[in-house]
């Protein structure tokens, strides 16, 4: 069969069930697609407010206006490209060597390289779209502070196409290369040492500022760090220095960027796809036959003996009074979530990336004297932990409950029932969560300087946000499971990604979005009486702390128990 | 129309498949029985090319799966046992989609489904999507997809797991009828009654080597017992183990 009807018949197939995708959507409850279009829409139009204010005040720097605005842009692309190369690793990971579709396709009188270009296809679209819609309001508060014509909206749109092209041949290749070449457990630990080893750097080489540098220093060190994005070999160069050269009339500049992008990124693909005929098969081979490692290292060769399994238990010793059966559980979780390669890759990365962020925190330095603006920091640090907090839960703790699938009645004939699972999982959650973001808000308070009360402040609401976002998340994941198609014998939806990409997981999103809103906002009010022109009775503050810590009382204890209960309630009546 | 030479695949240290020589002919009905992790799977993902081996090759209809993968897989239908499906299509689309892919026209697909539903039962499904469908009408209707294109040669995993006695029966009389017509059934399975009922000649593997092949008066003389393949087939892997642990003595 030639590449182009083969092509054109799963275009035709993805395109009915794409199709049927969204009529479905039809079953789901008016309300919740009004809650997600509404939120969707907010945040672009939220978004582009908050970029065109920041362009428009950028733009005004003296003299530096014009210099800042264009290193802004060419950071965002050099940090999209990096997120684009992770984003299409970890997606060409499943889709090509996990999914059974390309196991099925294998078995098709259709040569090998034309399988990988589809799913090469299939891959770019799945890691990029979500990037192109949640920056389409940068662009469009980008385009209107410079006051261009509709025309550079559609030259933009035409530039992303081959830029999004060439970090999806690049990541494929990556993961192509180290599927054929390594087993994936030295990768995994490979990747973790990396991660150490990035870390270990980042916290020796990043330095505090002095605080009575601040602004120049600020200008300063942000012009010479971001020196990196400037290197005309990047592909994220060439895309801002298209969309600035098209943003300032310059047609023929902008067209140049554009060709070096489209030259480049066809070259990618030939690069990638020619790779493919050589490795992608022998790649899918090898991956399907690391059942049982031994690669001769000693670390590798123990045999797994009943002390090794035992490790876990051993650390829920230290937990007395815990029952029996949630100690089960629990062990069972952790093991199956170590066990697989596309939960923890994914962890590590969000893990990685709250952990740049904390560093990156300490090397803003205020004058404490100012409440205001360190509160406003702090409140900015704790929105940027709870967002990542809340992805996390969203995409791990939501599909927990989806993901005993076919399994769910092992628990669910036990005595114990399947309220004792989603207490566990929230139980669990609620832990992880609580050390995961309580560590990197003493970490960061610690490393500001920040006074007590502000941390403490700060660490009280990480805690009721962790119990919250996973009462959410797992509440979300019982009253809208996600077990995959037909029967109980067929429920073998194992990909937690898939399962949070249907409407519950979006669903679940937005509530955790708009807990998090609603949390920080009551928060951050009563700094408000801080402001030098405004001019309140003189204990305006105090209360104002004190209605907003029982509004977020109130608030979290809503966002955890409301889900749950009802959560609780589905499933005792759950079929399974 | 099989062939396979010193077939051996190794996943680390364990030999999954170890010099495997098999020749099936054309229109012969082959059960490669086993117990499990034997290494039937395996074999079988090395002749639908799904697998690369360590060494040998598999030969399908004349041509080596791993040197020309696409003319022989044009030759094969595979059906594993957890077969795959578009859930968001209906049976008849997916019909015509796979059809299409082995290269028939949609007139040919559409005649072809007609009769393959009707034996298969598959009337009152074709119109639902397949994700509604329950786990045995899945499974006729990945059978009935594999079958499409008149493969010349049918590997099959465990295909009566899951279907209700009506539909075994209907599987079984297909594939019976397609090896009469010169089709080459390769059938993998746990069910001994439905090998000894089908096969021409029945293959045992036991920890990737290949203890026994022959017709069910073969296998009954080599294991020197006269009952049912049931008990061949224990005589047979009971005396392999047997031997296995003297050898490791």
């Amino acid at each position: 069969m030639n590449p182009i009807s083969f092509f054109r018949l799963l275009l035709e197939a993805n395109a009915r069930m794409l199709q049927r995708r969204i009529v479905s959507l039809r079953q789901q409850s008016w309300l919740m697609v009004s809650v997600i279009v509404t939120f969707v829409a907010g945040y672009w139009i939220g978004a582009y407010i908050v970029f065109h204010i920041g362009f428009v005040k950028l733009a005004g720097w003296p003299g530096l206006g014009t210099i800042l605005l264009d290193r802004m842009l060419y950071l965002f692309f050099a940090f999209l490209f990096l997120m684009l190369v992770f984003s299409n690793m970890i997606i060409g990971y499943s889709s090509l060597f996990k999914s059974t579709e390309t196991q099925w396709m294998l078995t098709l009188p259709v040569r090998h390289v034309d399988v990988f270009s589809w799913k090469l296809a299939e891959t770019t679209i799945l890691a990029s779209w979500a990037f192109l819609f949640l920056s389409a309001p940068l662009m469009l508060a980008y385009g209107s502070a410079r006051q261009v014509g509709w025309w550079f909206y559609l030259k933009v749109f035409l530039l992303f196409l081959p830029f999004i092209i060439i970090p999806a041949a690049l990541g494929s290749l990556v993961i192509m290369v180290v599927t054929r070449y390594l087993h994936r457990r030295v990768f995994k630990w490979m990747l973790f040492g990396s991660g150490a080893i990035a870390l270990v750097l980042a916290v020796v080489l990043v330095k505090p500022m002095e605080s009575a540098r601040l602004q120049e220093a600020a200008l300063d060190q942000l012009l010479h760090n971001s020196r990196v994005a400037l290197k005309p070999v990047l592909p994220s160069y060439w895309v801002a220095a298209g969309v600035i050269a098209w943003s300032e009339r310059l047609d023929w500049r902008g067209t140049f960027f554009f060709l070096v992008l489209l030259s480049n990124a066809l070259m990618a693909t030939l690069v990638c796809v020619s790779a493919s005929g050589h490795i992608f098969y022998s790649g899918w081979s090898h991956n399907q036959s690391q059942g049982r490692f031994q690669p001769g290292l000693p670390v590798f060769a123990r045999p797994i003996t009943l002390a090794r399994i035992a490790f876990l238990d051993r650390v829920f010793d230290f937990l007395p009074g815990m029952h029996s059966t949630t100690r089960a559980l629990a062990i069972k979780d952790i093991r199956t979530f170590w066990r697989d390669t596309s939960q923890w890759s994914q962890f590590v990365i969000f893990f990685g990336l709250l952990g740049l962020h904390v560093l990156n925190m300490r090397s803003i330095a205020y004058d404490w004297g100012n409440v205001f603006w360190a509160a406003f920091i702090s409140f900015l640090n704790l929105g940027a932990i709870s967002m990542t907090l809340a992805t996390l839960t969203t995409r791990f703790v939501y599909p927990q409950f989806s993901l005993e699938g076919k399994r769910l009645w092992i628990v669910g004939m036990t005595p114990y029932g399947l309220k004792r699972v989603l207490l566990q999982k929230f139980w669990l959650s609620s832990f992880v969560s609580v050390v995961i973001t309580l560590s990197l808000t003493l970490i960061s308070s610690w490393m500001r300087r920040e006074p007590g009360w502000l941390t403490l402040l700060l660490a009280a609401t990480v805690v009721l946000m962790s119990f919250s976002l996973c009462g959410i998340a797992v509440g979300t994941g019982a009253l809208f499971p996600n077990f995959g198609s037909g029967s109980t014998a067929n429920r073998r939806d194992d990909n937690p990604a898939k399962i949070v990409s249907g409407f519950g997981g979006t669903f679940c999103f937005v509530l955790s979005l708009a807990y998090i809103i609603l949390i920080i906002g009551a928060e951050a009010l009563p700094f408000y009486f801080y402001l030098p022109w405004v001019k309140g009775p003189a204990n305006a503050y105090s209360w104002a702390v004190i209605g907003s810590w029982v509004f977020v009382s109130i608030i979290s204890l809503v966002a955890t128990s409301v889900p749950m209960s009802l959560a609780l309630k589905r499933v005792e009546s759950l079929e399974l | 129309m099989i062939e396979t030479e010193h077939l051996t695949k190794q996943f680390g240290p364990l030999t999954a498949v170890n010099d495997l020589n098999l020749r099936i002919e054309q229109g012969e009905f082959f059960a490669f029985l086993g117990p499990n992790a034997a290494g039937k799977t395996t074999t079988i993902k090395l002749l639908a090319g799904l697998l690369r081996p360590t060494s040998g090759r598999a030969i399908i209809g004349g041509y080596d799966i791993q040197q020309e993968p696409t003319r022989a897989r044009r030759l094969i239908s595979y059906v594993p046992d957890l077969p795959f499906l578009y859930d968001k299509l209906q049976p008849m689309e997916f019909m015509l989609l796979v059809g299409q892919l082995y290269g028939m026209t949609r007139a040919d697909v559409l005649r072809a489904s007609q009769g393959l539903f009707d034996l298969l039962d598959l009337d009152e499904a074709r119109h639902h999507l397949i994700e509604t469908l329950s786990h045995g009408t899945r499974q006729r209707v990945a059978i009935a997809s594999a079958l499409l294109h008149n493969p010349k040669v049918i590997i099959i995993d465990e295909p009566m797991v899951g279907l209700d006695p009506r539909s075994v029966r209907v599987v079984k009389d297909m594939l019976k009828a397609r090896a009469r017509a010169g089709v080459t059934v390769f059938l993998s399975t746990h069910i001994l009654h439905v090998a000894e009922e089908l096969a021409d000649r029945i293959g045992i593997l036991n920890r990737g080597r290949l203890i026994a092949i022959g017709t069910m008066g073969e296998l009954r003389e080599a294991s020197g017992e006269l009952g049912a393949l049931e008990d061949a087939f224990l005589a047979l892997t009971r005396e392999e183990q047997r031997e296995e642990a003297a050898e490791s003595a």
